[in-house]
């Protein structure tokens, strides 16, 4: 709203200047007195006299209305007759549709300046012809927009309510669909104005807007152009006059767009990545391919600090899969962002290491990074459709993975490509690698991840949530890939996800995280036979077994910038204690596992004697 | 992909012909005879034996089919009728002048694209800083120029006031090339002020749109360096809507260089467009309107075309 202020009163103004022109004492802007031609600021006229003698500021005021009373009479017009037109094809559909819009779509077959001054020909120049050119020009915006609104009016369910209700259309036009189009003709609108405005003066420029000895702000430039030596300032004054007018008129329109649809409206701002050194770093465990410790992210939002993922380690050795689980929001696929290093801009690490053989990812500049990334540690994302280029060829895709980190021929690559493509199974590899995206199925298309993503043998493989936008048949087949793909290279592989029935089929040992924390780590078969943290039972109980309806989770995940003070899982835990909340519980070792929760010992006296 | 570009031609011979139709049926339907408003002169009333002379040469007298029928098999062997002014073949003035018109909105917008890809896609990398703002302010500014107010300072600054050029005309290529390329800066500068903004604000958009897509993060997590993901994954595609936006806006240019080539008396389509506007003269009229018509659709087909090779989701559209 407050971006309208500015713009607005500047238009405002201009308007209450012209419809003022009659009440300001200016001298008549059409008296000539030759004897003054090209005289300078006077007394009596501050910007001086033009080229017969006339008053320079009074023609620029009358100009203003001449310009805007074509402008506003014009985009008045264009605005109802269009959105009747609209209104009208967009609900009776049918002919009325047909005859609303085709007729739009031949006006738009004619340039602008060009079908103008088709209608000057026939109808000879004059205010009241500009009217209507402008009218007709402006026409098919409006019943467009008004189309467009009317028909995805037609399709809520409050609009079908009306009319099951046995309104009348006329009725449900005008009280369910016009408010709604309200915002984009307004917007419609004002773009009609400023756009009037241009033409307006472009075509008495030319000598068949506005007719002399009217004054028009065109007609002042055209006629300036002549003496455009002796006085420049009576060029300078209609131009500067005319680009402001449509300046204010055009930031006018703009906010009014941002007003209407706040979705273009500009973003949150963002902030360079600033790494702080990790502090002293145990030493790496010697056989761990990927090895994250105390990794913390942070993000400074309006509400202060949050911090997504708070204190996580983990570790995965070569050949070994590690899943980690938890529901949207548990901070898992930010672990696995950090480690690429692809951390959206506003994330920064606050602390901690994630060691790949050895080496701190964290500490790593972008270049090293670039090195890594694609070669010894690759990732594969959730959605393969939106994470494949629309415009380049899959094998070209998976080529272009290749020659970024190891230079050869293109045509070797394109052929280690289409090798990679029978590798990860897909049939007919030849002719699939000359296929686009969106000619493959969605299971295809994460076979062409996978397979971009092993191009160059990596140590480890992330894959974030690979099956979860797939059927659950095309599922199986994507897990069994890159199981298999793991056995036979020895890669780490860390399996990113919310399905514990995938867990089951896949990992050997397993991370919970909730709330951007590890609650519970251990070896799959150990957690699943017996889960110590309340979350994990909880998460297992969700899963849908037979004909056994699953349970819930009651609540949801707390937002990172309102964590419960003591454990995270409190509010939603059903065996929450006082001591849960007094003090957030620490990540202890029990059992040959990793567990955050105060009350292990406790809930396994329990149940071990119950 | 055959089907598909047959289709989308036959589309746009109909759009032709619809046009033709309606220009046709307009004028004759406009109230006024031409014969007579061509002798009138001064409020004097005509010759009524002159006007039905003319009426006869100019075919006026016939019924409206059988002028609709002559029109329409005219169009088809190219022929667009004489203007009833001097009786010159309305093609010959067509043919002359449109590789003119051509030429100007080809130079403007070639700096358009040089100028506002650039610039636009590196505003989106440096969006919410000081260039970023200047850029955007500067396209605003130059948007709301109307590109007469442009044409008209910069001739009252290069010409009148630096003397570096001419205020305008023409001199053809072949004649002396320097001459020529120094008389179309200024108009191509003036025909590529909007441009320039347009494509500038389409492209930081669309570079913007494309840095936050997921194939961008693939490419970073293929390890690709930060030039290739910005040349061939970002631009390549927000180069589609850059270009859609572009064909849009020389679209109206065709017309739009009217202003222009009065301004800097370059001899394009609008002289002649001008001077039968104000003489009324309808073939001549016509022949132009229909010409810059049929352009018009045509570039809109030849862009359809150019997304179908560019963005091969369109082509099974």
């Amino acid at each position: 709203m407050r971006r309208l202020a500015i713009p607005g009163a500047l238009v405002a103004a201009i308007v209450l200047v012209a419809l003022a022109a009659p009440i300001l004492g200016l001298p008549d802007p059409v008296q000539q007195d030759i004897a003054q031609r090209l005289s300078g600021p006077t007394a009596g006229s501050p910007l001086g006299r033009d080229e017969f003698g006339r008053d320079v500021l009074s023609r620029l005021i009358w100009g203003a209305r001449a310009s805007l009373t074509v402008a506003f009479a014009s985009a008045a017009i264009a605005c109802a007759l269009g959105t009747l037109l609209g209104l009208l094809g967009g609900w009776f559909r049918g002919l009325g549709e047909l005859l609303a819009l085709r007729s739009m779509d031949i006006v738009l077959c004619f340039p602008p300046i060009l079908l103008a001054l088709l209608v000057v020909t026939l109808l000879g120049p004059g205010s009241g012809t500009l009217i209507l050119v402008l009218a007709i020009l402006f026409l098919p915006g409006f019943v467009r927009v008004t189309y467009a609104e009317v028909l995805s009016a037609r399709s809520h369910d409050y609009v079908e309510a009306v009319r099951a209700l046995g309104a009348g259309p006329l009725r449900i036009l005008i009280v369910t669909v016009l408010p709604n189009v309200a915002g984009p003709i307004l917007v419609q609108l004002s773009l009609a104005v400023a756009a009037a405005v241009v033409l307006e003066s472009g075509l008495s420029f030319l000598g068949l807007g506005v007719v002399p000895p009217e004054p028009s702000w065109g007609l002042m430039i055209r006629g300036a152009r002549a003496t455009m030596a002796q006085a420049p300032l009576l060029l300078l004054w209609p131009c500067a006059v005319l680009t402001f007018t449509i300046l204010a008129m055009n930031l006018l329109c703009d906010a009014l767009r941002d007003w209407v649809d706040p979705r273009t409206a500009s973003a949150v701002r963002l902030r360079a990545i600033d790494r702080v050194l990790p502090g002293l770093l145990p030493p790496a465990r010697a056989d761990a391919v990927l090895q994250v410790d105390r990794l913390t992210v942070e993000i400074d939002t309006p509400a202060g600090v949050i911090r997504p993922v708070d204190d996580v380690s983990f570790a995965v050795r070569a050949g070994e899969t590690v899943a980690i689980v938890g529901e949207s929001g548990s901070g898992k696929s930010l672990t696995a962002a950090s480690v690429m290093g692809l951390l959206p801009p506003a994330a920064r690490i606050a602390q901690g290491a994630a060691l790949l053989d050895g080496t701190d990812l964290l500490r790593l500049d972008e270049a090293a990074l670039r090195r890594l990334r694609g070669g010894a540690m690759a990732m594969v994302f959730q959605d393969p459709m939106s994470s494949l280029n629309p415009v380049h060829r899959t094998g070209d895709q998976v080529a272009e993975a290749i020659l970024a980190h190891r230079p050869m021929p293109r045509a070797a690559a394109r052929r280690e490509a289409v090798g990679l493509f029978r590798r990860v199974g897909i049939a007919d590899p030849e002719r699939r690698a000359n296929a686009f995206p969106h000619e493959m199925s969605g299971g295809m298309r994460q076979r062409v991840m996978i397979a971009m993503a092993i191009a160059n043998n990596p140590r480890l493989l992330i894959a974030d949530e690979p099956t979860t936008a797939l059927d659950v048949t095309v599922q199986a087949q994507i897990l069994d890939l890159l199981a298999d793909l793991r056995r036979e290279t020895g890669m780490a592989l860390v399996f990113i996800t919310h399905n514990l029935g995938v867990v089951a089929e896949i990992a050997d040992r397993v991370v919970v995280m909730y709330a951007g924390q590890v609650v519970e780590q251990g070896e799959t078969e150990a957690v699943f036979a017996r889960p110590l943290h309340p979350y994990t039972r909880a998460l297992l109980a969700a899963v849908p077994e037979g004909d056994e309806k699953p349970a819930g989770i009651p609540g949801v995940v707390p937002p990172p910038h309102a964590l419960p003070p003591g454990c995270r899982f409190a509010p939603r835990c059903p065996h929450a204690a006082p001591a849960c909340e007094a003090a957030a519980p620490s990540l202890e070792s029990y059992d040959g596992r990793l567990v955050r929760c105060v009350r292990v010992a406790a809930w396994l006296r329990e149940t071990a004697s119950a | 992909m055959l089907v598909w570009t047959v289709r989308r031609i036959l589309v746009s011979l109909v759009l032709i012909w619809i046009v033709a139709t309606v220009i046709f049926t307009v004028i004759h339907l406009v109230p006024g005879d031409p014969a007579e408003l061509l002798l009138s002169s001064g409020g004097m009333a005509p010759d009524p034996a002159a006007v039905a002379e003319l009426r006869e040469r100019l075919g006026l007298d016939r019924p409206f089919l059988e002028q609709y029928g002559a029109f329409l098999s005219g169009l088809l062997r190219g022929d667009l009728g004489a203007s009833m002014i001097d009786e010159y073949p309305v093609i010959d003035e067509v043919l002359l002048r449109l590789p003119r018109t051509l030429e100007l909105i080809a130079a403007g917008a070639i700096l358009a694209v040089l100028i506002g890809i650039p610039v636009g896609t590196q505003a989106a990398l440096r969006r919410g800083t000081v260039f970023d703002r200047a850029t955007s302010a500067t396209a605003a500014l130059l948007l709301a120029v109307p590109i007469f107010v442009v044409g008209t300072l910069l001739v009252l600054v290069f010409a009148q006031w630096l003397r570096w050029m001419p205020a305008g005309g023409y001199v053809p290529l072949a004649q002396d090339p320097w001459q020529h390329l120094t008389l179309l800066t200024m108009p191509a500068l003036a025909v590529a002020k909007g441009l320039v903004a347009v494509v500038f604000r389409m492209t930081r958009a669309a570079v913007l749109d494309s840095l936050s897509r997921d194939f961008v993060r693939t490419a970073r997590a293929k390890g690709l360096s930060p030039s290739r993901i910005l040349v061939h994954h970002v631009v390549r595609n927000a180069i589609i809507p850059v270009l859609t936006v572009l064909a849009l806006h020389m679209g109206t240019l065709l017309g739009g260089t009217v202003l222009v080539e009065y301004v800097f008396n370059w001899p394009g389509m609008s002289t002649p467009l001008l001077k039968a506007v104000e003489a009324r003269d309808y073939p001549m009229v016509v022949g132009i309107v229909l010409t810059i018509s049929v352009l018009f659709v045509a570039l809109n087909l030849v862009m359809d075309l150019v997304y179908a090779a560019l963005d091969p989701r369109i082509r099974h559209a």
